[in-house]
C-alpha cells in the first residue's frame, strides 16, 4: 500500500486541514441556525474563530489543587481529535493516512481524549466536575456498545474496518437503500447526537451547571486551554459530520486526482456537511433536552436499530 | 355578610377562652389578647381545630416604650370568610421566651426562627432554632429592637453556617451558591446526594439582608412606598398596594374607584408579564430555548406596555397613599387591550404546540412533587399551593380594592366541569404549576377584559393630618407569587412604629427542600423556576 504519492499525502493533509479549520465555522452555523429560530439575530457564523483567537490571547488561570492531568487534558483533546481527522476521506475516496489505522481507532481516539476529559473534571476537585464526569462516564458507557455495533454492521457490508474501504466501497455502490444500511443510519445519527452532546443528550448553550454533562467537565477551564477544548469539541464535531455524509451520502468522490475532481468534491462535502449541520440544528430547536435517566432509552434505540442491521446482514 | 357579623360569629364561638381574652376590632380584623402565654398552645390547637385557621404570620413588636414587653401577634387567616384573627401575648424583657406552636402549625418554625434573629426571643420547643437571615450578627444584636439604632456598625462575626450532616455510604454533598451562573440572586443550596438522587436539600438565605423592616421606621410614611416597591422589583405593585392599603386603613380613607381600577390594571399587568417570564424559564431550564424565546418576547411587549403607561418597564412610582399618581386615560386603556389580545393569541398558539410536544411535557410531569398535608401544613399561598389543589387567593378570600366589583363572565356548566376535571390532575408537580400559572394568566386577561370604562372620579385623595398613635392595620394583595401581608404600626408624628412584611416567597421558600426529595440534581433547576420565589423578597 505504499503507492501514494507525494501528492497524495499532500492532499491527505489538506483534508485534514480542512476539516480542522472549518469545524468552527459549522459550529457557528448551528450557533445561527438556533439563534433564528428563537427569533434572535444571533452572532455571525464566524463568532467561533473570534472566540478561540480572543481565548488564546487570554490570561490562563487553573486551580492550585489541580495535577498534572488537567493542563495535560486539552491538548491530549486537541492532539486525539486533530490526529483522529487525518484518517477521514473528504473529497478524495480514500485518506492516504488509512493505512495506519482504521475506524475503530478513530473510536479510540476520542475515548482517550473523553477518558482525560472526565479525569480532569474530576481533578479539581469542584463538585460540578465530578458530576459532569459521572455523567459523561454514563453517557458513554451506553453509547460505546452502540457504536460498536453500527461499526459492525456497517464493516459487514462494506468489507472492512478501514475507512477508505468503507467509503470506496460505499461510493461505487449503486443503490444505497440496502435494509441493514439504513437501521445503521438511525443507530449512527443517535449516537452522533449523543457524542457531539446534542439537545435531547445535552444542552452545551445552558449556563445551568446542574443540569450540564459535557460542559461541566470543562467549567474550571480558561484562556487557552479553554479554547482548545472548545476547538477539538468542534473537531470531533466535525469528524462525526463527515463520517455520516461519509459512509451514508457518499456520492461524487474524487477517485482520481484532478482540479475539477477535487473542487467539486470540496464543494459538495461542504454542502452536505452543512446540510446535515442545519438538519441537527432544527432537531435541536424542535425537542426539550430529555431527562437525564431517559437518554438510555434513546441509546437503546441505537443499539436496537443495529443490531436489527446486523440481522439483515445475515438474512 | 358584612365584617361585623363575621366578627360576631367567630367570636362568639370562642366563649369557651373566653374569661382570659380582650377583644379589639378593627375593620376585618379581630384582635384578641391572652393574658397568660402558656395558654397559647391550647388556643391554638382549638382554633385549628374548631375553626380551620391557618397561620399566616408572627408579628413581633418592640412595645417596651409603651410599657408593654414585647409583644408578638399570631395572625390567622380563614380560607372561607374575610377575616383575620389576630393573638396577642404579651413577653416581659427578663423572660425572653415564648410558647412555640410547631406542633399545632408546623409553619410556625420559620416565623420563630425570624423573631430569634431580629428580636432575641427564644420559642420554647422549637427543634430548629438556627439563624435564619442573619448568619453574621454577633450574639447579643438584635436589630429590631427599638434601642438598636440604625447607623449602629455591627461587628460582623463570620461563623460557619451548621448544615445537618448527612452520612452513609456513597453519599455526596453538593454545594452550590451563593453565586450562581447567569443573572439570579444569591442563595446557598447544600444538597446530599446519592448518586444522581437528591436525599436532602438544605437552604441558606439572607444574602440580599437590606434591613427593610428596620429601615422603615426611620422614614416617613410616603416614602416608605418607594421602599415597599423595592422589597422585591418584580412585585412592586403587590407589595406597595398592599402597604398603601394598610395605611389607608389605619386612616379610615376610602379610595376613588378609578385609582383602584388603576391599581387592579397594573397589578394584573404585572402578573401577567411575570407569569410569561416564568414559564419561559421553565422552557429554558428544561432545554427547550424555542419556546423559551417566544414566551420572551410577550413578557417584553407587556414591559414595554407597562413603560408607555408609567414610565416604569416594572411599575415603580404608580402608587402613592391615597391613591395612584399615574393616570391612565381612555386611550391608554384601548393601548393595554390591544397589546393584551395580541400577546394573548400568540400564546395559545405557543400553548398548544407546547402541549402538543412530548418532550416537554415528559420533563414537567412527575417532576418536584409536593403534597398537600405538607402544602397545608407549611401554609403555602399563590401557584404554590394551587398546584395541589388549594385554593388560596386573597383576592377572593379577602377581595380588596376594586376585586369586588369585578364581574366575570359566568362559565357555563360544561366549562366548570372541565375545569374540575383539570384540577383533578393537578398532582402538585411542575406540570401542575406551569398550568395553574396558565390559569392566572387567563384569568388576569379576563379581569382587564373586563373593566371596560374608566370612572372619573379623581386619582388620590389626601390623607388626615395626623394618625392616631399606635394604631395598626393589615394591608394585603395577591402577588404573582402569592398572598402578601404588610402589617403596620403608627407611631408619634405619623412615624412608622413597626413595618412587618411577610412576601409569598418568605412563607414558601421551605417548600423546595421537600419538592426536591428523592429527583435528580439535573431536574433542580426546574423544579426551583416552577415556583419562582424571589430571594429578595424572602431576605428583606
Amino acid at each position: 500500500m505504499s503507492d501514494f504519492s507525494m501528492l497524495d499525502y499532500g492532499l491527505g493533509i489538506l483534508q485534514a486541514l480542512l476539516l480542522i479549520v472549518l469545524s468552527p465555522l459549522i459550529v457557528g452555523m448551528m450557533r445561527k441556525i438556533k439563534a433564528k429560530s428563537q427569533k434572535r439575530i444571533g452572532s455571525g457564523i464566524f463568532q467561533p474563530y473570534y472566540d478561540i483567537v480572543k481565548l488564546l490571547r487570554k490570561e490562563e488561570i487553573v486551580s492550585d489543587q489541580s495535577s498534572w492531568i488537567f493542563r495535560a487534558t486539552p491538548w491530549v483533546n486537541f492532539v486525539t481529535t486533530a490526529s483522529a481527522a487525518f484518517f477521514i476521506p473528504v473529497f478524495l475516496v480514500y485518506s492516504p493516512f488509512g493505512v495506519v489505522g482504521d475506524i475503530l481507532l478513530v473510536v479510540g481516539l476520542f475515548a482517550l481524549g473523553r477518558f482525560f476529559t472526565m479525569l480532569a473534571g474530576l481533578d479539581t476537585a469542584s463538585s460540578f466536575g465530578g458530576l459532569g464526569s459521572s455523567r459523561e462516564m454514563m453517557v458513554s458507557v451506553l453509547v460505546e456498545p452502540a457504536l460498536f455495533m453500527t461499526i459492525f454492521v456497517i464493516a459487514s457490508f462494506y468489507g472492512g474496518t478501514n475507512i477508505s474501504t468503507i467509503v470506496s466501497s460505499a461510493n461505487d455502490t449503486s443503490i444505497l437503500i440496502v435494509p441493514g444500511i439504513l437501521f445503521a443510519l438511525i443507530a449512527f445519527f443517535i449516537i452522533m447526537m449523543a457524542e457531539t452532546g446534542k439537545i435531547p443528550f445535552d444542552n452545551p448553550s445552558t449556563h445551568l451547571e446542574l443540569t450540564m454533562i459535557h460542559e461541566a467537565t470543562m467549567l474550571e477551564y480558561s484562556g487557552k486551554s479553554l479554547a482548545l477544548m472548545e476547538w477539538s469539541h468542534a473537531i470531533k464535531q466535525m469528524i462525526l459530520f463527515t463520517l455520516f455524509v461519509d459512509i451514508f451520502l457518499p456520492w461524487n468522490f474524487a477517485e482520481q486526482i484532478s482540479l475539477i475532481g477535487i473542487s467539486f468534491g470540496i464543494m459538495l462535502f461542504i454542502v452536505k456537511v452543512s446540510t446535515l449541520a442545519s438538519f441537527i440544528a432544527f432537531i435541536e430547536t424542535r425537542v426539550a433536552k430529555w431527562r437525564l435517566f431517559r437518554v438510555s432509552d434513546l441509546i437503546a434505540m441505537a443499539i436496537s436499530s443495529s443490531m436489527i442491521g446486523v440481522i439483515f446482514f445475515f438474512l | 355578610m358584612s365584617h361585623k357579623e363575621i366578627i360576631r360569629k367567630y367570636y362568639s364561638k370562642l366563649g369557651k377562652f373566653d374569661s382570659d381574652i380582650k377583644k379589639i376590632e378593627n375593620n376585618n380584623e379581630l384582635h384578641l389578647v391572652l393574658n397568660d402565654p402558656n395558654k397559647l398552645h391550647d388556643f391554638c390547637k382549638f382554633l385549628k381545630q374548631d375553626f380551620d385557621l391557618r397561620l399566616l404570620t408572627i408579628i413581633c413588636c418592640d412595645e417596651r416604650k409603651l410599657n408593654h414587653g414585647f409583644k408578638i401577634r399570631h395572625v390567622f387567616g380563614s380560607d372561607a370568610d374575610d377575616f383575620f384573627l389576630f393573638v396577642t401575648i404579651f413577653i416581659d424583657e427578663s423572660h425572653p421566651h415564648f410558647p412555640s406552636l410547631y406542633d399545632v402549625f408546623p409553619s410556625s418554625i420559620l416565623y420563630e426562627r425570624e423573631i430569634n434573629d431580629m428580636f432575641g426571643l427564644i420559642a420554647k420547643g422549637n427543634p430548629n432554632i438556627k439563624p435564619l437571615i442573619l448568619h453574621d450578627f454577633p450574639n447579643n444584636v438584635f436589630p429590631l429592637r427599638k434601642d438598636f439604632n440604625l447607623n449602629d456598625d455591627v461587628k460582623r462575626n463570620l461563623k460557619q453556617f451548621e448544615f445537618t450532616p448527612i452520612t452513609g455510604e456513597g453519599v455526596c454533598e453538593i454545594p452550590v451558591g451563593p453565586i450562581h451562573a447567569g443573572i439570579i440572586e444569591p442563595g446557598h443550596f447544600r444538597f446530599s446526594v446519592l448518586g444522581e438522587t437528591i436525599i436532602n436539600l438544605e437552604t441558606r438565605l439572607g444574602y440580599t439582608h437590606k434591613g427593610i423592616e428596620k429601615l422603615a421606621e426611620s422614614m416617613s410614611i410616603n416614602d416608605v412606598v418607594f421602599l415597599s416597591e423595592r422589597i422585591s422589583g418584580d412585585e412592586s405593585i403587590a407589595n406597595s398596594v398592599a402597604f398603601c392599603q394598610a395605611i389607608e386603613k389605619i386612616a379610615k380613607l376610602t379610595i376613588s374607584q378609578k385609582a383602584k381600577q388603576i391599581r387592579l390594571l397594573f397589578a394584573e399587568l404585572e402578573r401577567i408579564y411575570n407569569h410569561f417570564g416564568t414559564l419561559g424559564g421553565i422552557l429554558a431550564d428544561v432545554g427547550f430555548p424555542y419556546g423559551a424565546s417566544r414566551l420572551n418576547i410577550l413578557k417584553e411587549q407587556i414591559m414595554q406596555l407597562n413603560e408607555r403607561l408609567s414610565g416604569s418597564r416594572i411599575l415603580f412610582g404608580v402608587n402613592q397613599i391615597g391613591g395612584v399618581k399615574i393616570s391612565i386615560t381612555d386611550e391608554m386603556l384601548i393601548d393595554i387591550h390591544f397589546v393584551l389580545d395580541d400577546a394573548f393569541q400568540i400564546f395559545e398558539k405557543i400553548f398548544d404546540h407546547l402541549k402538543s410536544n412530548p418532550s416537554v411535557m415528559d420533563r414537567l410531569r412527575n417532576t418536584g412533587i409536593i403534597e398537600k398535608q405538607l402544602a397545608r401544613d407549611r401554609g403555602l399561598v399563590g401557584i404554590s399551593s394551587r398546584c395541589i389543589g388549594i385554593e388560596t387567593d386573597a383576592r377572593q378570600t379577602h377581595p380588596y380594592g376594586y376585586y369586588p366589583s369585578i364581574n366575570l363572565k359566568q362559565k357555563t356548566l360544561r366549562e366548570t366541569m372541565e375545569h374540575q376535571v383539570e384540577l383533578q390532575k393537578r398532582i402538585g408537580d411542575v406540570l401542575s404549576r406551569f398550568m395553574s400559572r396558565v390559569d392566572d394568566l387567563r384569568q388576569s386577561k379576563a379581569i382587564i377584559d373586563s373593566i371596560t370604562t374608566l370612572k372619573d372620579d379623581g386619582l388620590s385623595m389626601s390623607m388626615n393630618d395626623e394618625l392616631i398613635p399606635y394604631s395598626s392595620g393589615l394591608g394585603y394583595a395577591e402577588s404573582h407569587r402569592g398572598e402578601t401581608l404588610h402589617w403596620v404600626m403608627i407611631g408619634e408624628d405619623n412615624s412608622i412604629f413597626r413595618y412587618k412584611i411577610r412576601t409569598a416567597s418568605f412563607s414558601n421558600w421551605p417548600v423546595i427542600e421537600h419538592a426536591v426529595l428523592n429527583n435528580i440534581v439535573a431536574d433542580f433547576p426546574v423544579i426551583n423556576k416552577s415556583f419562582d420565589f424571589s430571594y429578595s423578597g424572602n431576605d428583606l
